[in-house]
């Protein structure tokens, strides 16, 4: 699905990304975890196409493709969903209008029907009862006043919403209570399936109490230093992030 | 005075001798009087030049270069005009039409008006209602604001008359369609308006201007609005008219106690637009509530006067406007608050907003707070900003084309004055004409970004 070949990337021409290699397959739940600035959110932005970040080496392809050919809103329309850290505030911009917009905008670019009124209505309404969004929200603007919990939430919504092949979730856990950890994790699992992948950016190691991954990779100064299977992040928690770093320079 | 000011002035004077008013009244004194005193303040007042604090931002030459005539008969190039292409689709409301200037009974829909409830031309009052115009005339305007005013005056031919007897409640809304015909000569109308609410009484007023074509006139307006007691008046202005518009509306509002006035004043379209309204309180408890949205765009100006005269304590007043501008578009908003010394317990508040979609646009903002009495709530407050290119990042990773992110985000922040508008198909109309206005405005700056 996703085949990411010794990536640099700088941000004003300070290096974030240091030939970093990673494989995803279909089907596939992988969770990248690091320190703080090891460059996790900047590999999220990278794949979802924001402004700013600028690829000086490697590639990245995506079913085949060659991913940085791609406009942001074709990496959507093509599948890539991602859920973000800091969910951004539309003020004005009614939330419900804004996913049937979302929605019906990669319906189009797919060749598929739109959604009426009525349709969208009856699907969005079940998702989030799923993802238990108080409806109210769904009626308010895009994210403004919403709090952390609730952001979240509306960024869960959306991937269920819009069922994408490969979803990334940027610390999509941080500052989630428990309950709402539950929430995000279900919205999570629901969506698994042998044609989706999900990648997982987390600091902790809680998120994948409830989410199993398949891989566990350790994102460190901008590459991966270390990749294992679910007892990775077991001994991530123990250990802590210096005791990877050690090892690195040993 | 320069010469400059002379030849300036001596437009105004031409304009005031050109106008041929023909009412079809008996002799009026109070009406001679006041025209009178106008005629003479054509000759004394200021002609606005930028170096005038209100007329700083807002140049008059357009105007100025123009040979503008009356019209005699907007009547025989009324007939081409099929009424229905200007109404809005399932608006119940009573009716009156302009043609203009000139109040067009046959188009107009009156008949079903509740007692207590005159709605009709101006020039049809004087005959039927001259007690009533004796008494509420010229109460609250002052002619001699500035030319423009004076112009208004001497010129009076037709306008609306609109009164609502005491504790009337209107049950559907009035709706004013001004309707400016694409003539040959460039043309101007100076509509005089007069509003009277008795105590008590409720009414809503809707006051739309359009041009069939794309000519060049001059609308002059003048409107006095007068709220007794406890009335309460609803009001939406939508000024929409021709991109060789030009366009100036003077609104003067005062309020007796417990009184309220709740209003939207959209500009969307023409080559010069300004209006200014002038509130006054004159007993407590009043509340004046008004929500502004001007969007424009190349050679196009758009201009708002604000001035909001807490002179009695325990009055509400708060001013929510925003602008959205593009192209080389300009806008000025000129808002002021003033508080008497004795108007104690005022509560007041004025708030501007621009959004800029281009580099070139520029608008100039000057809310401004004059408060002279100490136990007060007032505040004010304006930005200047861009779309957040966050914001556009954030929707197009769902999906969403940039051109459509920023018509969304646009119409977002419109949507907030919008809104406030309760009758659904004023609302949807001005919604489609924001959509098509951003549709063309998103399309063409992305062109130039592309060939930039």
């Amino acid at each position: 699905m996703l085949s990411i070949k010794n990536l640099h990337v700088s941000i004003e021409d300070k290096p974030i990304l240091n030939g970093l290699n990673l494989e995803i397959g279909t089907g596939e739940v992988h969770a990248i975890m690091g320190p703080n600035g090891s460059g996790k959110s900047t590999l999220s932005y990278v794949l979802s196409g924001r402004e700013g970040y600028e690829v000086t080496e490697g590639q990245i392809l995506y079913e085949g493709e060659d991913l940085l050919e791609l406009e942001t809103e074709e990496r959507a329309h093509k599948g890539i969903f991602l859920a973000m850290q800091y969910p951004v505030e539309l003020p004005g911009v009614n939330n419900m209008v804004f996913l049937k917009e979302s929605l019906n905008a990669i319906r189009r670019a797919r060749g598929e029907e739109e959604l009426d009124s009525v349709k969208f209505m009856q699907l969005v309404k079940e998702k989030a009862k799923m993802v238990k969004l108080d409806e109210k929200l769904l009626k308010r603007s895009v994210n403004a006043g919403f709090s952390g919990g609730e952001k979240k939430r509306n960024e869960i919504l959306q991937m269920a919403l819009l069922e994408p092949k490969l979803a990334l979730l940027d610390e999509t856990d941080s500052g989630l209570d428990i309950d709402a950890l539950r929430i995000v994790a279900e919205g999570v699992n629901a969506l698994r399936s042998p044609e989706r992948s999900v990648v997982l950016v987390t600091h902790y190691q809680r998120l994948l109490d409830y989410i199993q991954p398949d891989h566990v990779h350790v994102l460190s100064e901008g590459r991966i230093v270390r990749s294992g299977g679910k007892e990775l992040a077991h001994e991530l928690e123990e250990k802590g992030y210096s005791w990877l770093k050690e090892g690195a320079a040993a | 005075m320069s010469a400059g000011n002379e030849q300036s002035r001596q437009w105004f004077e031409d304009l005031a001798h050109s106008g041929q008013v023909d009412l079809p009244s008996e002799k009026l004194g109070w009406l001679d009087d006041a025209r009178q005193q106008a005629r003479q303040a054509i000759n004394t007042l200021p002609v606005p030049y930028r170096k005038q604090e209100e007329w700083r931002y807002t140049s008059i030459d357009g105007l100025l270069k123009q040979n503008f005539q009356p019209v005699n008969d907007p009547f025989t190039a009324l007939q081409s005009v099929d009424l229905e292409d200007w109404l809005l689709p399932e608006m119940d409301c009573y009716r009156l039409v302009f043609a203009n200037g000139r109040c067009v009974p046959h188009l107009s829909e009156t008949s079903e008006l509740p007692d207590g409830v005159r709605v009709g031309s101006l020039r049809a009052a004087l005959t039927t209602d001259p007690d009533l115009l004796a008494t509420w005339f010229g109460q609250t305007a002052n002619h001699s604001q500035h030319l423009f005013t004076a112009l208004n005056t001497v010129l009076i031919n037709d306008g609306v008359f609109i009164h609502v007897d005491s504790n009337v409640k209107l049950d559907k809304p009035i709706e004013v369609l001004y309707l400016s015909l694409a003539l040959e000569d460039a043309v101007v109308a100076h509509p005089r308006n007069l509003v009277v609410m008795e105590p008590g009484s409720e009414a809503t007023l809707i006051e739309r201007f359009v041009s069939t074509g794309q000519s060049v006139y001059f609308n002059n307006n003048l409107s006095e609005i007068i709220l007794n007691e406890s009335a309460t008046l609803i009001h939406h202005r939508v000024q929409d008219e021709s991109s060789q518009a030009y366009h100036l509306s003077n609104l003067f509002l005062s309020q007796q106690k417990q009184s309220r006035y709740r209003g939207t004043a959209l500009a969307l379209g023409g080559a010069w637009a300004r209006t200014e309204y002038k509130v006054k309180f004159l007993d407590e408890e009043a509340e004046c509530r008004l929500n502004g949205l001007y969007t424009v765009g190349e050679k196009q100006l758009t201009d708002f006067h604000l001035d909001i005269d807490h002179a009695k304590p325990h009055c509400a007043s708060e001013e929510n406007f925003r602008g959205i501008l593009y192209g080389k578009g300009r806008a000025v908003f000129d808002g002021r608050i003033l508080v008497a010394k004795d108007a104690q317990k005022s509560d007041a508040h004025l708030h501007n907003a621009n959004l800029m979609l281009t580099r070139n646009a520029e608008v100039d903002t000057k809310p401004q707070l004059e408060i002279y009495a100490d136990d007060v709530k007032c505040s004010h407050g304006t930005s200047v900003g861009q779309l957040e290119p966050e914001q556009i990042y954030y929707m197009r990773a769902r999906g969403i084309e940039t051109a459509m992110a920023q018509k969304m985000l646009c119409l977002g922040f419109a949507d907030e004055i919008i809104d406030t508008i309760e009758i659904e198909p004023l609302r949807q109309h001005v919604h489609e004409r924001l959509h098509n206005a951003l549709d063309r405005v998103v399309s063409e700056q992305l062109q130039a970004e592309e060939v930039a």
